[in-house]
């Protein structure tokens, strides 16, 4: 009997606990600033990387690409989805379609920004019986010469940094904007998650293990709010990896008939002073 | 007297002008796998090193070879048979220089 009351404990906390979760559309990669060009092998997982949490059905790849810029060159679109391979996720409660890719090294060889861009499809929250696209970027540096980190790529939501996301110091302050159709967005929520569970790319997996006891659930996931001009600022607490998910900013409010709620995600990795 | 503070002048001046300094030269250089090796310059801030004089050199620092970055910051050479540094000179406190053993495929 006893047992029996601590399994419904633990299975009403978890309920409670899901609440908090943030969904995220993680893009990974172990390296981001590479001194010399490298292949590149991603994931891109629909999942919840607080916690290791559920992992959740992206409805496949729309767009996967990059756009290059070198200094004040002219910005060019590589377009990657044939390097797209659909995975397994295994996350330690759950498991389900992910995609990784293997860009080989003479794709990201010449020196500058690789803005990587994926656009999923739309996921289908059963519960609440709404849809979610999360457009999610991740930049990438070849050698130390910087180029459009900081410019829009034109997506219809997009979070554009002020800061090198791929040269953050664990302390820094992280300053972006919030965009929709290239305009900012007043007041935007903004979810923010630490990767507390680092992928292990050889098993496609997030361990059970995290790096950081969360002492409460509102610290699972943080919440910001943009400024009147659309501009989010966050203090990077800890080094790792930390994904910023802006709510239902995009132009697109409906799928199929029920509402949507299309997010602009990124990923930026900070590293100790040492 | 008057020496003093033109000189005081320019030392903080100088100490004025240096964040405009504060980009460093980058140079990255491969081996296309064909026989020729292909580099590309430029600086922490982004400017383009087109232009750049650039040199090869041997072990007895002679120039073997010398050149020029093209508009894009590229620059491509026939692989040497010896080892060999290829220098990027960008003038004063923007040199920058890689070793023919770190340029791999």
């Amino acid at each position: 009997m006893k047992k029996i009351s601590i399994l419904c404990l633990a299975a009403a906390v978890s309920l409670i606990a899901s609440g908090a979760q943030a969904h995220f559309m993680v893009m990974y990669t172990p390296e981001i600033a590479l001194n010399d060009s490298s292949d590149i092998d991603l994931r891109m997982v629909f999942t919840h990387p607080a916690e290791a949490g559920h992992t959740m059905d992206m409805d496949g790849i729309k767009e996967f690409y990059a756009v290059y810029q070198k200094g004040d060159g002219e910005p060019k679109k590589i377009d990657l989805k044939d390097t797209v391979k659909e995975i397994v996720w295994t996350n330690p409660e759950s498991s389900d379609i992910a995609y990784s890719a293997l860009i080989p090294k003479r794709t990201f060889r010449s020196m500058g920004d690789y803005v990587v861009v994926l656009v999923p499809g739309y996921h289908f929250e059963e519960e609440e019986g709404v849809y979610m696209q999360q457009i999610a970027k991740l930049a990438i540096n070849v050698g130390g010469m910087p180029g459009n980190w900081a410019e829009p790529v034109g997506l219809p939501c997009e979070i554009v940094p002020l800061i090198k996301p791929y040269a953050l110091w664990t302390g820094n302050v992280f300053k972006a904007r919030v965009l929709s159709e290239g305009k900012p967005v007043p007041g935007a929520e903004v979810e923010v998650e630490h990767m507390n569970h680092p992928p292990d790319l050889g098993t496609n997996s997030m361990p059970a293990e995290g790096t950081v006891e969360y002492p409460h659930d509102a610290f699972v996931t943080q919440t910001i709010f943009a400024d009147e001009n659309g501009y989010i600022t966050f203090g990077v607490p800890k080094e790792g990896w930390w994904g910023f998910a802006a709510l239902g900013v995009g132009p697109d409010k409906e799928h199929e008939g029920k509402e949507l709620s299309q997010d602009a995600v990124i990923w930026v990795k900070a590293l100790d002073m040492k | 007297m008057k020496t003093i503070t033109l000189a005081l002048c320019l030392a903080i001046a100088a100490l004025f002008a240096q964040p405009a300094f504060a980009h460093t030269a980058i140079l990255k250089c491969s081996d296309n796998g064909d026989g020729t090796v292909f580099c590309e310059g430029g600086y922490s801030d982004g400017t383009p090193a087109g232009g750049t004089f650039m040199k090869l050199s041997d072990d007895d620092g002679k120039t073997i070879l010398s050149g020029k970055m093209d508009n894009n910051g590229e620059f491509t050479f026939d692989k040497p048979d010896v080892h060999y540094t290829v220098v990027f000179d960008g003038g004063e406190g923007h040199q920058a220089e890689v070793d023919s053993n770190d340029i791999v495929e």
